[in-house]
């Protein structure tokens, strides 16, 4: 009864289910928005690692993406890599382009735990060929 | 800490909990009242690749992507949707992976309710759920919404979708996060999940706090520190800033620390195990990293970026390391995009001292998108017997209407695994919808 009636007092109004402006290639948030959402300037040099802090606004990144989007990345399992996936989207910050094989023994030294969020406990299976 | 054994509903097979969802939903979206719009939105992407393995093997798997989401809106803004992704594979020559000429697997599938106000969500099915703690995809239920005087809460319960090459993953997983927001100021939450395992042991147990202040329009604040109620640690803290003192010039600065006992203590690949006296893995347990990053971008003139950016490895264990360069770009929405990189990283070991290069381009006439792309490491000493790593890709598609789209690329390596590898792809996107754009569906 209590969170009926926060609920019903709360009255906001939600965030639109689909962006009102289609929008193509990576937007800049800034050039319409002068509030908090021009903070999700596709285009800003480090949105790609802030963009784990944005997604707790799930909402807020289902206007323009589906679920898709967030599928091709965080996948449960998954065989071909986004950058091979998307080899015509140059522009996009997709991980592990090139040769990736020689290149993941250095990010794993330098930095492993960008690897949990997508391979930690979930698509994982290819690991198991060299690592056992 | 043992539970009680009756909440082991959760054994139900996470296809089955996804399959009652979608019956379900169908349900709700025939009986979706008449003044309800309904549109539906697919996409089928069908790819052919080719190649060939580190031992000789042909791969010729052929793909079937699949996506499609049916959505009732009504005229008050509310609706009740049902998305499914999912792939199959078929190998045309040698196993591509898993041991297996065949394999499939559902990424999501759930129903979904978006109220009108309070930013109400109701999800139920496989789906990917982020809130503070928890980035987990899991066959379960989620809620949200809005309250009174500022507050939101949202709370998830369920069965974790994990995969387990080497070790064993958790059964049951429920967490929730509470907020305070005054919107045009500030987001302030605080987060926790508890997980278990099949003999219902504390699996994970995680709490964190996490912000996007906004005070002034110019500044913008993120972060999230995680601790771990199981090793008793700080798992990770991570903050960064922003401040774009012009509409051309932004300035950002991050920060993070993260102990590898505590962050690594739940995983399920033998790759990212730690390195115990009983557990022979690749991280050591001893290892704390701070990373302190920067970055500048500027916009001279519209359409044109140029960036830099830093960062600053900082080990207890291991020797520090920096990474730095700059990026410029130009891009044309939907048009023409253009760009030049190159970064340094400065290590003390052969590995960790290389120069990377990437330069990339790509082009829209008429039908016809043309995109080249060339990456290159150059390493100071041969590393696996090279000095040089590249990769060229070069990529067209032909869009033959709305619907319809076909297209081709073809990459060369050269690397410490291949003198000269070539790959193929050739992926034909076909888009079923009565409203496609109006769904977000060009992403």
């Amino acid at each position: 009864m209590v969170a009926s009636l926060l609920y019903a007092c709360a009255n906001t109004n939600s965030i639109a289910r689909v962006h009102p402006e289609a929008v193509k290639g990576l937007p800049n948030c800034t050039e319409c928005h002068s509030d908090s959402w021009g903070a999700l300037n596709h285009k800003a040099t480090d949105f790609y690692a802030r963009h784990k802090f944005y997604a707790s606004s799930k909402a807020a990144c289902a206007s323009c993406h589906q679920e898709s989007f967030c599928a091709d990345c965080h996948a449960h399992k998954e065989e071909i890599k986004p950058s091979d996936k998307y080899k015509d989207a140059v522009e996009r910050n997709l991980p592990h382009r090139g040769d990736y094989l020689s290149q993941h023994k250095i990010d794993g030294k330098i930095n492993p735990a960008s690897c949990v969020k997508c391979h930690g406990r979930q698509n994982n299976e290819g690991c198991i060929r060299c690592h056992r | 800490m043992k539970i009680n054994q009756t909440i082991k509903w959760y054994a139900i097979p996470g296809t089955m909990i996804t399959a009652g969802c979608i019956a379900t939903a169908c349900s709700l979206l025939a009986g979706a009242p008449a003044r309800a719009e309904t549109s539906v939105f697919g996409q089928s992407d069908t790819i052919f690749r080719m190649g060939r393995s580190l031992d000789n093997k042909d791969l010729y798997p052929v793909y079937e992507y699949l996506r499609f989401s049916v959505v009732s809106a009504d005229k008050d803004g509310s609706a009740t949707s049902l998305n499914v992704g999912g792939w199959a594979r078929g190998d045309l020559a040698d196993k591509t992976a898993r041991d297996r000429y065949t394999d499939a697997d559902v990424q999501y599938g759930f129903i979904s309710y978006q109220g009108a106000k309070n930013n109400l969500l109701v999800n139920a099915g496989r789906q990917f759920v982020t809130e503070g703690v928890a980035a987990q995809r899991l066959d379960g239920l989620y809620v949200r919404s809005d309250f009174a005087a500022g507050f939101g809460a949202a709370a998830y319960v369920g069965s974790p979708v994990v995969t387990e090459p080497t070790l064993k993953a958790d059964d049951f997983i429920f967490g929730g996060r509470v907020t305070h927001s005054l919107y045009k100021y500030y987001t302030l939450g605080v987060s926790a999940l508890k997980s278990f395992d099949d003999n219902s042991a504390v699996y994970r147990e995680e709490e964190g706090f996490d912000l996007w202040v906004h005070p002034l329009k110019q500044v913008n604040i993120t972060g999230r520190s995680a601790y771990n109620s199981v090793t008793n640690g700080w798992m990770e803290h991570a903050y960064a800033v922003s401040y774009a003192p012009l509409d051309s010039l932004r300035i950002g600065a991050d920060y993070s620390y993260t102990s590898y006992k505590d962050y690594f203590y739940r995983v399920t690949t033998s790759a990212l195990t730690l390195s115990t006296p009983g557990l022979n893995g690749n991280i050591d347990e001893q290892e704390k990293v701070k990373t302190f990053g920067g970055s500048v971008d500027y916009t001279p003139i519209k359409n044109l970026t140029l960036a830099a950016d830093f960062k600053n490895y900082n080990y207890d264990v291991a020797s520090a390391a920096n990474y730095f360069g700059g990026k410029a770009t130009y891009s044309l929405p939907d048009s023409f995009a253009a760009g030049f990189s190159i970064h340094r990283m400065d290590g003390n070991t052969d590995k960790l001292n290389f120069l990377e290069y990437r330069v990339f381009a790509s082009k829209k006439i008429s039908h016809l998108d043309l995109a080249l792309d060339f990456i290159d490491v150059s390493y100071d000493s041969r590393i696996n017997g090279v000095r040089n790593v590249y990769t060229v890709v070069g990529a067209a598609s032909y869009e033959f209407n709305q619907k319809l789209k076909v297209g081709a690329d073809v990459d060369y390596s050269k690397n410490p695994d291949f003198d000269n590898e070539v790959k193929g792809l050739v992926k034909l996107t076909y888009a079923f919808d009565t409203k496609r754009a109006a769904e977000g569906g060009s992403k």
